[in-house]
């Protein structure tokens, strides 16, 4: 099927949804599903039809994350003509509420009793849903269920991979196209050289997102100049950092964007073959890719002739088995030929003998979603977001102690203090800001001092942290930071695979260490050798888990050395 | 070719040689541990690292190819400290038993930690590796003494082709284990050994060498495998002349440092009260040429019929001469008598190639006859 008549599949959904005289979108991606979403969804498909009303009233779309998860489950009502209203912490009641405000009833038996409401049973057994329902009491409570959508939350963001999460239905193909999907490829297919597209990609300056930021254009470029028979893309979506979930959110809510971008990378680097590897604690994410895998290859776009044209791709997905380390790139190379995932040694470098010692270029998803609006817009434009060395934007998985949390993409530069105070929305509880961790346990702490600081590569990398996946923890005061180190460390310690001594019998004894300065028992010898043992374990691990492993805490003793002092002060002396 | 420098000397490499090889080969010694020259490159063991001139962090040598104009530094304070450092990790879950331990002295992690003056480790002691497994009558298994440096489990698939073994759990319970944790009979194990020759440690260990003496104590004694006709050279050690282990060193011309079960675990024959030492000619024929007093008669009933026969019963030990010499006289008469056509000879696949060919070339030439087989044919 060629691009065109894609095209018209589009033009017909898009034309379908602008029938409809509202749209409401109910957030069914993880964090909200496990909030309730799921229910709120029958409801307000129940609801929509128990109105009665014609048939182009009002659709309910089952679409992906809004943001907020904070707040979820999200429920987002698109009026023609209206500004669009966003309502957070959904109860099943309030949905029913949430309908019967915006569609017309021809029933006059379905209005809510607001007196019955206090009795309603939810048959459900989340606590922070029964506190929402216990909030919810009166009609005019259900208004301040209302999100304003000018607050910085969302002012504050720009949004390139996040796009359309939110806005379409994951599961239909047909969504994407009328949401001008797929077209990138066809252009590429159509009217570029694979040199051209390496190039483009290139000078849009887009670095990888999977943490070490390197520029992606370079390393397709290095697979491209190979030349081998069989060569492979893997989109990597092992994302493990706790606490992170950006990956997760991009597969579930915008899997064809992740397939779109792949492929564009392997009609770049001419590759006929390539693999998903998908962790498997994200059974909705496999489910989707699957789906959208599915459907692709109905619609002809994947398969041997994709789109019509010579060029062919098969993709695959590969689920992981729970290991952590698999995130690194020939761990998960190992852990896709059937071994045990286990890093080796490079060089020889992935795009020089990667899979099945073939060339291989491995992309995080975030990446990989990057591409389609690279394309679409333009290198120009991508180049023109973000600062000199880091270009484009991020998607942060915000969490901690922050009154705002969920899934954020800002432009590349943008300082922490605009993400805490604005986007975040501060401190809760009148506690004031201690540190923000990014890079989950491979990354560090950035103290107060440092707020004004450029979240981007480098700027994080001089102060002793890493951009990472993008994770990013803010702890406030009442968090010690010893405390907070050895969290991460028992994560490296358990995800160790066994490999290299530094990483599995170092980490180990960080731990210790910690544990012992942390019960009062250690002494300033400790602190030394804790500090020496961390140096050793970065300088001297095989892969990136043991080289970053120690960074929570080298920078916590870096920013926060009182803390630790105080740790063996207060102990008694021997 | 790349000319690069180690340690200040010019030393020219071959294409694809690694940094670590190419300072062996100049007597430049680097410690290593995980590090078989026959094996792939696993870089686990980290005391290979070294400073490559350009690179802020230490480089693990054994995975670094030779380049043009490469400079590299294997010792200075900041690599020892690494390195004792790591030395001092491996011993934190080693247990330092160097006293009784059947491997002192030839334990590389030992060797190691001798050089670089590790007495004892800093950190807490803490093993979390199971005892030992006694699961065959070849070797032991002893986890608690293994480092994880993956040398078995590489000689396993890349030498042996068996790939019996392999890393299970993870972390810092990592340990090398069969499928489901099998006993190793029920794997595809075909205790060849090999893997308990390359064990740095005492982890894998021959039952024959338990208690048996300390390593500087054994002879040594080189000789010719008689299994077959590979003709693999073998290392005896011997402790007041009995055989104590048998193992394969890297110089041996055929097999280098590798043997199959039967070299590796099949010489108890070798002291055995009753192997042969010596030809033996029957009692009866050794009588008639004068050999023997006794004048002995062949049984009505064939001497196999006897329980537990005794060779001494019915042969007489003779020198090669003799026996060659009844052997030849017997062959001549027999052509003589019956025609070349009435022998046959059939040549044993435990000989060398050289030796069937001379073999044949007698039978043929010496003989006349083309009645010829050999039980690899068969």
């Amino acid at each position: 099927m060629n691009f065109d008549k894609l095209e018209e599949i589009g033009n017909q959904e898009r034309s379908r949804q602008e029938a409809y005289k509202r749209r409401i979108f109910c957030c069914t991606s993880t964090a909200c599903l496990s909030a309730g979403a799921g229910q709120v969804h029958n409801t307000l498909d129940q609801a929509v039809a128990a109105c009665q009303c014609d048939a182009n009233e009002a659709e309910v779309v089952k679409t992906g994350c809004m943001g907020l998860c904070s707040a979820g489950p999200l429920v987002r009502v698109d009026q023609k003509g209206q500004d669009p209203l966003l309502y957070g912490n959904v109860s099943p009641e309030s949905a029913q509420y949430i309908i019967s405000k915006h569609v017309p009833i021809q029933r006059d038996d379905l209005t809510v009793d607001e007196d019955e409401m206090d009795q309603s049973v939810a048959p459900h057994d989340f606590p922070h849903y029964r506190a929402s329902l216990r909030r919810i009491r009166t009609k005019t409570d259900f208004d301040r269920l209302i999100i304003p959508l000018d607050i910085p939350f969302f002012a504050k963001q720009e949004k390139v991979v996040l796009n359309e999460t939110g806005r379409i239905d994951p599961d239909k193909i047909e969504d994407y196209l009328a949401h001008g999907g797929y077209r990138a490829l066809a252009h590429v297919l159509e009217n570029m050289t694979p040199e051209e597209v390496c190039n483009e990609i290139l000078g849009s300056g887009l670095r990888g997102r999977g943490g070490a930021g390197f520029p992606t254009g370079m390393k397709w470029n290095f697979v491209r100049q190979e030349s081998a028979d069989q060569k492979y893309v893997i989109v990597n979506g092992d994302e493990g950092d706790p606490g992170a979930y950006m990956d997760r959110t991009v597969m579930e809510d915008d899997p064809h964007r992740v397939l779109e971008g792949m492929m564009i990378c392997a009609y770049a680097v001419g590759a006929s073959s390539g693999y998903l590897y998908i962790r498997g604690e994200y059974p909705i994410a496999v489910e989707r890719i699957r789906k959208a895998i599915r459907s692709a290859r109905r619609w002809q776009i994947l398969g041997r002739s994709v789109m019509g044209t010579d060029f062919q791709f098969v993709a695959d997905v590969r689920i992981g088995a729970g290991a952590f380390v698999c995130g690194e790139e020939t761990a998960l190379i190992h852990s896709v030929e059937g071994k045990r995932g286990m890093p080796r040694m490079r060089p020889p470098y992935p795009s020089t003998s990667g899979l099945w010692d073939a060339p291989t270029v491995i992309n995080n998803v975030e990446t990989m979603a990057n591409v389609p609006s690279i394309i679409n817009k333009g290198a120009a434009w991508y180049a023109n977001i973000g600062t000199e060395k880091s270009k484009g934007t991020k998607v942060f998985a915000l969490a901690g102690h922050l009154r705002n949390t969920g899934l954020i993409e800002v432009p590349m530069g943008i300082t922490l203090r605009e993400i805490v105070y604005e986007i975040g929305g501060g401190i809760p509880g009148g506690r004031e800001f201690k540190a923000a961790q990014t890079g989950g346990p491979s990354g560090g702490c950035i103290p107060m001092e440092y707020l004004d600081s450029p979240v981007d590569y480098e700027s994080l990398n001089q102060l002793g942290s890493i951009m990472g996946s993008g994770g990013l923890v803010i702890i406030d005061d009442s968090t010690e930071m010893p405390d907070f180190a050895k969290y991460f460390m028992e994560f490296c310690v358990d995800e160790s695979c066994g490999k290299c001594v530094p990483c599995r019998i170092g980490t180990v004894q960080i731990s210790k260490l910690l544990d012992k300065l942390i019960a009062g028992g250690g002494s300033l010898e400790d602190l030394e050798k804790l500090d020496n043992l961390c140096q050793t374990v970065k300088t001297t691990s095989l892969c990136g888990l043991g080289q970053s492993a120690p960074n929570p805490v080298l920078s916590t003793l870096r920013y926060f050395r009182g803390e630790y002092e105080t740790l063996v002060q207060d102990a008694p002396a021997d | 070719m790349a000319e690069l420098i180690i340690d200040g000397h010019k030393i020219q490499a071959e294409n694809g040689t690694t940094v670590l090889e190419a300072a062996l080969n100049n007597n430049i010694d680097i410690p290593r541990l995980c590090h078989h020259p026959e094996l792939s490159v696993s870089g686990g063991c980290r005391l290979c690292i070294v400073n490559l001139e350009g690179y802020q962090n230490p480089v693990p040598s054994c995975g670094l190819a030779c380049e043009d104009g490469m400079v590299v530094t294997t010792k200075n304070e900041t690599l020892s400290g690494l390195r004792r450092e790591i030395i001092d990790l491996f011993i934190s879950e080693h247990p330092l038993d160097c006293f009784t331990c059947d491997k002192s002295g030839a334990c590389q992690l030992q060797k190691y930690a001798y050089e670089f003056g590790v007495d004892k480790t800093r950190h807490e002691f803490e093993i979390s590796k199971p005892l030992y497994q006694d699961d065959n009558p070849f070797f032991i298994r002893d986890h608690q003494y293994c480092i994880l440096c993956g040398r078995c489990v590489r000689v396993c698939e890349e030498v042996v082709g068996a790939s019996a073994i392999d890393f299970v759990k993870r972390g810092f319970t990592s340990q090398i284990g069969t499928p489901f944790d099998d006993p190793l009979k029920d794997t595809t194990c075909v205790f060849c050994g090999n893997c308990v020759q390359i064990c740095p440690t005492a982890a894998l260990l021959p039952v024959s060498r338990l208690d048996r003496g300390r390593e500087w104590e054994l002879d040594r004694i080189k000789t010719i495998c008689g299994y077959c006709g590979v003709g693999c050279q073998i290392e005896y050690a011997l402790k007041d002349g009995e055989i104590v282990y048998a193992q394969s060193t890297a110089d041996a011309p055929v097999n280098g440092e590798f043997l199959c079960t039967k070299g590796r675990f099949g010489w108890d024959f070798a002291t055995a009260p009753d192997r042969l030492i010596s030809p033996m000619v029957r009692k009866d024929l050794a009588f008639e040429l004068g050999l023997t007093d006794e004048n002995w008669q062949l049984p009505e009933t064939s001497p196999l019929s006897v329980r537990n026969p005794k060779i001494e019963d019915s042969f007489v030990p003779v020198g090669w001469d003799t026996a060659l010499d009844l052997v030849a006289d017997r062959l001549a008469a027999i052509v003589k008598e019956s025609g070349p056509d009435s022998i046959m000879g059939l040549a044993s696949a435990r000989c060398t190639n050289e030796e069937n060919y001379i073999f044949q070339k007698f039978m043929r030439l010496g003989i006349g006859t083309n009645n010829l087989d050999h039980c690899a044919r068969l």
